[in-house]
């Protein structure tokens, strides 16, 4: 599988990462690399194999459970005011 | 070097009181802090008769979890991972994180963000990945057990490259919460000790079922030291044959050394076919990527860890975090992730890849009908030098080919000494063994173990 510049481009940007050009450039060369040795799978006969794992995880009961302490939380986060995490304006921002 | 810290666990502690024998592992540590093995040093510990280091993706209250990166900041967890609580409530000592490739994604430590640990047998030598520094720290002497985690061989390959136990348990056999998620279908906790003894005592501490971690079996916990010293006679060993048709050299005649010890020993050995087994890295590299590219979505500068400066937009504090936070190699993953679940690709590469594993299930599960265990070499080469595979990480990702297998499929599998190239550097038997079946593992390891004494031989440190 052959991965150009515009494709890592665009995996780049559903993946939240960002690259300048020759960065893109080695990252997509060595997708390729990856990729081509990845492409074996195709030679594999996977009749009667499904996707789906026959094993499912199971849920917990729906009920309330104790989360973490609020002043914890408070002192990881980057930012944050009145009970809240402050991200800046969303919308009519600069 | 300390004598005592030369004991296994199970012996040192009925010579002396945990304080002497936790102040012994401190005093070991800080003499051998050119190996770069601990992330963080706990100095004063609660005393008790474990002493124990935590890989750095196992969250603790008390000391900061980084996972080898510059991403989670300064990140204390509001809470304990469940091996933690487990740890504690038995009275161990919490001697400090280890170092790891960034979010467990190497071979080979390199990929920290703090810098390799390196391996005490020679230390221009990586240790191997991604739980680097606690295979380290072990073989070193510094602490007699330490903690780690598997996604497709990150305890036993290091445990190989520096000469001591790793295990790998059953899938869902040890509680996950508090361990920091990189491919949830594949992670697991592992323990790596000096001898096997040792890593079966902490497994019966830290295994069962956890009510936090929906994943984790209700199978009920064995007692994992029951069938040490029963021998291996009239037990049946499946050499797997493709993994056979790749080896060379001393790694081969190692193994046939490792597999007449066996055969000594009263067992029988015969060749299995699993043809298969050849594809498990190109699976891996599909599943534990696309699971990662999930999972590590949730570093994104808005809860925790490391917000950029620069950002003075939502879609910056995501894109520029995340940019000066991941290295390049988590990078490179995320990618690869991203592309195989993207829409187009889907099937071709993500859904493909799962039905090859789950042919591979099929084949190995199916291989336990004639045989108690498979066996291969844990690595396929011995410790190589720091840089070697820097620029080429689908030969990095190579060194898993034999270990990968048995995360896809959710056995167990453990790594024990099997003796020394000719340059004097590690070699490592690797035993592979049906779901749950730990105390199985533990017995044949043991009298590999008991025959050869390699454990026995340690690095020269300090």
């Amino acid at each position: 599988m052959e991965i150009d510049r515009d494709e890592a481009r665009r995996v780049a940007a559903l993946a939240h990462l960002e690259f300048d050009d020759p960065a893109l450039d080695r990252m997509a060369s060595e997708m390729t690399t990856i990729l081509t040795y990845i492409d074996q799978l195709r030679e594999v006969d996977v009749q009667g194999f499904e996707e789906r794992n026959a094993t499912v995880t199971p849920f917990r009961d729906d009920e309330p459970h104790r989360s973490a302490d609020r002043e914890l939380v408070a002192s990881n986060a980057p930012a944050w005011r009145d009970g809240l995490f402050v991200v800046p304006k969303v919308i009519g921002g600069e | 070097m300390s004598e005592l810290l030369e004991l296994p666990w199970t012996e040192a502690r009925e010579q002396v009181s945990p304080r002497e024998y936790v102040d012994a592992c401190l005093r070991a540590i800080d003499a051998n802090a050119s190996l770069n093995t601990f992330l963080h040093v706990n100095r004063e510990p609660a005393v008790g008769a474990l002493p124990i280091a935590l890989k750095d993706n196992i969250v603790t209250t008390d000391m900061p979890s980084t996972c080898g990166s510059r991403i989670l900041g300064t990140f204390h967890s509001p809470f304990d991972a469940t091996v933690v609580t487990r740890l504690r409530a038995r009275g161990a000592s919490l001697l400090g994180k280890t170092n790891m490739d960034e979010f467990a994604m190497g071979s080979s430590n390199e990929h920290s963000a703090f810098g390799p640990a390196r391996n005490p047998w020679d230390p221009t030598l990586v240790p191997g990945g991604s739980s680097g520094g606690s295979a380290a720290a072990v073989a070193a002497r510094l602490v007699p057990v330490a903690l780690g985690s598997e996604t497709g061989g990150s305890v036993r390959q290091p445990a190989a490259l520096c000469g001591v136990v790793g295990l790998k348990p059953t899938y869902g056999r040890v509680s996950r919460s508090g361990l920091v998620a990189f491919a949830s279908s594949l992670d697991q906790i592992g323990i790596v000790t000096k001898t096997v003894r040792d890593c079966a005592e902490v497994l019966g501490i830290i295994a069962g079922h956890d009510p936090l971690d929906s994943t984790s079996s209700t199978t009920p916990v064995d007692d994992y030291t029951a069938d040490l010293g029963a021998g291996v006679k009239g037990l049946r060993f499946g050499l797997v044959k493709e993994a056979l048709d790749r080896l060379a050299g001393e790694v081969r005649t190692n193994f046939d050394d490792a597999v007449d010890v066996l055969r000594g020993g009263g067992a029988t050995i015969e060749e299995v076919s699993i043809p298969t087994i050849g594809y498990a890295i190109a699976v891996y590299y599909i599943v534990a990527n696309a699971e990662a590219s999930a999972n590590l979505s949730r570093f994104d500068g808005i809860r925790y860890g490391h917000r950029s400066t620069r950002a003075r937009t939502l879609d910056e504090v995501y894109f520029d975090s995340r940019g000066e936070g991941f290295g390049p190699e988590v990078k490179r993953r995320i990618m690869l992730g991203t592309f195989a679940l993207s829409s187009g690709y889907y099937d071709a590469y993500y859904g493909r890849a799962q039905r090859v594993r789950a042919k591979l299930r099929h084949e190995l599960t199916s291989a336990f009908a004639s045989v108690d265990y498979l066996i291969t070499p844990t690595t396929p080469e011995p410790a190589f030098p720091i840089g070697a595979k820097s620029d080429d990480p689908l030969s990095m990702y190579l060194s898993d080919i034999f270990t990968a297998p048995a995360n896809l499929v959710g056995i167990p599998a453990i790594a024990v000494p099997s003796g020394f190239s000719t340059a004097g550097l590690p070699l490592s038997l690797q035993i592979m063994g049906p779901h749950f079946a730990e105390r199985a593992l533990f017995r044949a390891a043991e009298f590999f173990e008991n025959e050869t004494g390699y454990w026995r031989r340690s690095p020269a440190v300090h």
